[in-house]
C-alpha cells in the first residue's frame, strides 16, 4: 500500500498540472470575437515647442452614442460616432472649445476619401457640388482639430455597412431615450492600443539629383546653376491618411517631369545648355522649411552664389487659368522682372494669367511662409510658383483630409509644367521673347500625361508626414531611384527635424464594435435559471418520491432526546 | 459581466443533470458509480465514432445536405447505441434495480455529451465581450439531450434487460428506439436541408424530446406491469 501512494500521488500531480496548463492554454485564446472590426486612424499629436496640441489619448474603451443624444446627458464615458455627411461644425467647435467631457470621438468619412479602397475612389458618383461641399467642411474641421488641444482620442473612419448599421442602431435607441451606458447594453467601441510616444530625432530626408550643364572647353569660371525646389512632404489631421495630392504630390510630380525632359535635352551635348539644372526634393516642409533650410546650409558659399535663381514649386495641381509668382524680393528689382517677364510670356501663349505677390521676409520671425523664402535669407533669387494667392498659416495647406486624389487636375498640372520647362529653357538657350515651343505636343520632348497620372496615383496612396518615414523608407528611395534615371549625380542627405516640433505616434489602429447586453439583462436570466432549476428539482422530487419527500427536506429532524427515554 | 453570462450559461447546461441527480432516488442509492462508468463508455464511443468518420466521410465545401453522406453519418451513429448497449448490459453494477439502472447511464451519458461537446465553445466563447443568443441556446439543446438520452436508456434497458415483454408493444419499442437514435440525423437534415435557424430547431428538439419521453415512459409503464 505504501508504494503505491507516492505513485499515486505522482500521478493526481501530473494529471493536475495537466489541467491547469489546458486551462491557462485555453485563456490565451484571443477573445477578440467581435461583430465587427474596423480600421481607424488617430488624429495628430504634436507639441510646437512644448505645447500641446491633438489628441492626446489613444486607448478607447466606451459605448458608442450618436449626435440623437438626450440634452443634458452625461458623455463622460460615451464615443460620439459622428458622420462628416451629417456635421454640424458649430456642435463640434462648441464642444472642444469648452472642453467638455467626452468619452471619444469617431468621424465618418464618405468612402471617396479611402485611397486604399480601389473601387470607392475611382467612383465618379458624387456631383461637384457635393464634393465642394464636403471639402470646405472638412477644411473646417481639421483647422479645428488641429490647433486644439484634446483630453480624449478622437479617430477617423470609413463608412461602410457594418458600421453604418451600428450608427443606425445606436441612434435609434438614443433617440426612443435610452443612452448606452453599463446597465442598458448597446455597443462598446474598443480599441486597444499603445499609449502614443514622443518620435525621438524624427528624421527628414532631402534628395537633390545635378544635371550638369555644358561647360566650354578653356572656361574656368563655374557654370551659373538653375535650381527647381519641391518639398515632398506633408502634415495633416490624421497622418495615415495625409497624401497631400495637392499639396505637394502635384509638386513632386512636375519636378519629376521637368528632370525627365531636362534630362532628354542635357543627353545630347549639342542640345546641352550652359547652365547646370538642380533638382531639390527637399521635406520638413510643413515645418517652416526644415529641411529646406538645412539642405541649404549643407552647400558652402561658392555654390549658393552660383545659383542664378531657384524655382520652388507648391500647389499646381488644382487651378483653372490663373497663377502665381510669390517672390521676397521687390518686384522692382532687375532680375525678379526678368524672371516674371519670362513666365507670364510663356503664360499669355499657353492661354492663362500669371501674377506676381510680393511679401517681405522678417529674418527674425522664425515663420517662413513659402519655401523661397529660405532661399532669400541666404540671399539667393527665389520664387515660388503656386496657385495659392495668399501665404498659407502654419500647418495650413499641408495636405489634409481634403486634399485628396479627386481634387486634383491632371491638365493644371501639364500647364504648369509646360510654363516652368518652356521659361526655364528660353531662359537657358538665350530665346526669350521669341516665338519657339521647346516642348511641343506630339514632339518627342512632350509632356508625357500618362507618366503624370502614374505618379499622381501613387503619391495619392502614400501618407508622408516626415517623422514617420524612416531613413530606408521605400518611398524616399523611390524618388531617389527616379531622380538617378534622369540626373547625373544624386545626393541624399538625412537630418535631424528641429527641436520646436515634437510629434507623437500610433496613428493606426484597430477598432472592435462588440453588441454587449445590459448588466440587468444578466440578472434577469439568473432569475430565469434559478426558478428553472428549482421548479425542475421539486417536479423530479414529486414525480419520483412523492410530495411527502419534498416537505420532509424542509422540515428539521426530529429531536434525538425521544431515544434517550 | 461576462463572466456572468459564462456562468449562466454553464448552469444551464449543466445544472439539470446535478439537480435530477439528487431530486430522484439515484442520490440516495449512490448511482454516482453507475453514472461516472457510464461518461466513460460515452468517452470511448465518441473516439470510436470520430475514427470512423475521419476514415469514411468526405469534407463537403458546402452546407448543404447530402443524403449519401447523411446515411454514412447516420450508420455511425448506431455506434452510439453500440455502446449504450455495452453500458447497460455489459458494465457490471451493484445491486440496483433496473429502474434505477436505466436512469443513471442515461444521465452519466448526457453528461458525458454535454461537457465534451458544449464546455470548450463555452468557456472560449461566452466570455468575450460580444452577446450571442447562441450559448443560451446550446444550453437548451442540453437539457433536451438529457431527456433524449434518459428516453433511449430506458428503451435500451427494455430491449436487451427485459425478457418478458407484451408481445404488440415490441415493434413500438423498437420503433421509438429506431427514432431516438437517428435524431442527430434528423436535425442535421432540419438545420441543412430544411435551412431552420437554431432557434427553431432547439425548440423542436425540446418539444420531441419531451413528447419521447412520454412515450418512453407509457411503454415503461406498460411493461413494468406483467412481471409487478
Amino acid at each position: 500500500m505504501s508504494s503505491k501512494n507516492p505513485r499515486e500521488r505522482q500521478m493526481l500531480e501530473s494529471i493536475y498540472s495537466m489541467i491547469a496548463l489546458v486551462f491557462i492554454l485555453v485563456t490565451c485564446v484571443d477573445l477578440c470575437d467581435a461583430a465587427t472590426v474596423v480600421d481607424v486612424y488617430r488624429l495628430i499629436q504634436y507639441d510646437i515647442s512644448g505645447v500641446p496640441f491633438g489628441s492626446r489619448f489613444a486607448t478607447l474603451n466606451h459605448h458608442a452614442g450618436s449626435l440623437h443624444f438626450a440634452p443634458g446627458a452625461d458623455l463622460s464615458r460615451t464615443v460620439l460616432v459622428i458622420p462628416v455627411r451629417e456635421l454640424n461644425i458649430t456642435f463640434v467647435k462648441e464642444y472642444i472649445s469648452q472642453r467638455k467631457p467626452l468619452g471619444g470621438l469617431l468621424f465618418l468619412l464618405p468612402q471617396m476619401f479611402n485611397f486604399g479602397n480601389r473601387e470607392a475612389a475611382t467612383e465618379g458618383k458624387y456631383q461637384v457640388r457635393e464634393k465642394e461641399l464636403m471639402n470646405t467642411v472638412l477644411a473646417e474641421l481639421e483647422r479645428l482639430l488641429i490647433h486644439a488641444n484634446i483630453p480624449y482620442p478622437v479617430y477617423f473612419a470609413f463608412e461602410d455597412d457594418d458600421i453604418d448599421a451600428v450608427l443606425a442602431d445606436v441612434k435609434r435607441s438614443d433617440v426612443s431615450g435610452q443612452p448606452a451606458t453599463a446597465t442598458t447594453g448597446g455597443y462598446k467601441l474598443v480599441v486597444s492600443a499603445p499609449e502614443p510616444k514622443k518620435i525621438v530625432s524624427p528624421s527628414i530626408t532631402n534628395i537633390q539629383g545635378w544635371l550638369p550643364g555644358l561647360k566650354a572647353d578653356g572656361d574656368p569660371n563655374q557654370l551659373p546653376t538653375i535650381a527647381i525646389v519641391a518639398s515632398y512632404d506633408t502634415f495633416g489631421t490624421a497622418p495615415a491618411l495625409s497624401v497631400g495630392s495637392d499639396s505637394n504630390g502635384s509638386g513632386v510630380v512636375a519636378l519629376l517631369e521637368l528632370a525627365r525632359l531636362f534630362s532628354l535635352l542635357y543627353s545630347n551635348p549639342k542640345t546641352r545648355g550652359r547652365y547646370n539644372l538642380l533638382f531639390g526634393l527637399t521635406s520638413g516642409g510643413p515645418y517652416n522649411y526644415n529641411g529646406t533650410h538645412k539642405w541649404l546650409r549643407s552647400f558652402d558659399q561658392r555654390q549658393r552664389e552660383s545659383i542664378d535663381y531657384a524655382i520652388c514649386l507648391n500647389s499646381i495641381g488644382s487651378w483653372d487659368n490663373e497663377l502665381w509668382i510669390h517672390v521676397s524680393k521687390p518686384p522692382e528689382n532687375a532680375f525678379i522682372k526678368q524672371i516674371f517677364e519670362g513666365f507670364s510670356t510663356v503664360a499669355e501663349e499657353l492661354g492663362f494669367e500669371v501674377g506676381l505677390k510680393h511679401k517681405k521676409i522678417n529674418i527674425s520671425n522664425p515663420r517662413v511662409a513659402w519655401e523661397h523664402e529660405q532661399f532669400s535669407k541666404l540671399r539667393v533669387t527665389a520664387a515660388t510658383l503656386s496657385e495659392l494667392s495668399a501665404a498659407p498659416e502654419l500647418l495650413e495647406s499641408t495636405g489634409g483630409l481634403s486634399d485628396s486624389r479627386h481634387f486634383i487636375n491632371e491638365t493644371a498640372i501639364v500647364r504648369s509644367i509646360k510654363l516652368v520647362a518652356e521659361s526655364i529653357a528660353r531662359h537657358i538657350y538665350g530665346r526669350q521673347g521669341k516665338n519657339i515651343q521647346i516642348f511641343a505636343d506630339n514632339t518627342s520632348l512632350a509632356v508625357n500625361s500618362p507618366y503624370i497620372r502614374s505618379w499622381v496615383d501613387l503619391l495619392s496612396k502614400t501618407p508622408r508626414v516626415a517623422p514617420f518615414l524612416s531613413k530606408n523608407d521605400p518611398f524616399v528611395t523611390a524618388l531617389k531611384k527616379e531622380l538617378e534615371d534622369h540626373t547625373r549625380e544624386v545626393n541624399v542627405h538625412h537630418e535631424v527635424l528641429d527641436g520646436m516640433f515634437t510629434l507623437y505616434d500610433s496613428t493606426k489602429a484597430k477598432l472592435n464594435i462588440y453588441q454587449v447586453a445590459s448588466v440587468t439583462f444578466d440578472l434577469l436570466l439568473l432569475l430565469v435559471l434559478g426558478s428553472y432549476l428549482i421548479t425542475l428539482f421539486t417536479f423530479l422530487v414529486i414525480t419520483t418520491r412523492g410530495l411527502d419527500d419534498l416537505i420532509s427536506l424542509f422540515r428539521r429532524p426530529p429531536s434525538r432526546k425521544v431515544k434517550t427515554a | 459581466m461576462t463572466l456572468f453570462h459564462f456562468f449562466n450559461c454553464a448552469i444551464l447546461t449543466f445544472g439539470p443533470h446535478a439537480v435530477y441527480y439528487s431530486a430522484t432516488p439515484l442520490s440516495e442509492y449512490d448511482t454516482l458509480g453507475t453514472s461516472v462508468k457510464a461518461a466513460l463508455v460515452y468517452l470511448g464511443t465518441a473516439l470510436v465514432k470520430l475514427v470512423c468518420l475521419a476514415t469514411f466521410l468526405k469534407v463537403s465545401e458546402n452546407d448543404s445536405f447530402d443524403p449519401y453522406q447523411e446515411l454514412l453519418h447516420a450508420l455511425i451513429g448506431f455506434i452510439d447505441v453500440a455502446g449504450l448497449y455495452f453500458a447497460l448490459t455489459q458494465l457490471t453494477h451493484r445491486n440496483i434495480s433496473q429502474n434505477h439502472k436505466f436512469q443513471a447511464v442515461g444521465l452519466g451519458w448526457a453528461f458525458a455529451d454535454s461537457v465534451l461537446h458544449r464546455l470548450a465553445p463555452l468557456w472560449v466563447g461566452s466570455r468575450g465581450l460580444e452577446f450571442t443568443w447562441d450559448y443560451i441556446l446550446q444550453g437548451l439543446e442540453a437539457n433536451a439531450n438529457l431527456v433524449f438520452s434518459i428516453s433511449l436508456a430506458a428503451l435500451g434497458s427494455l430491449m436487451w434487460l427485459r425478457k418478458n415483454k407484451p408481445k404488440t408493444l415490441i415493434p413500438i419499442i423498437y420503433a421509438c428506439a429506431g427514432i431516438l437514435a437517428t435524431m442527430p440525423s434528423i436535425m442535421s437534415y432540419l438545420r441543412r436541408g430544411l435551412g431552420w435557424h437554431f432557434p427553431k430547431v432547439v425548440g423542436f428538439e425540446l418539444f420531441t424530446s419531451l413528447m419521447m419521453a412520454f412515450i418512453s415512459l407509457q411503454l415503461f409503464s406498460a411493461c413494468q406491469r406483467p412481471s409487478s
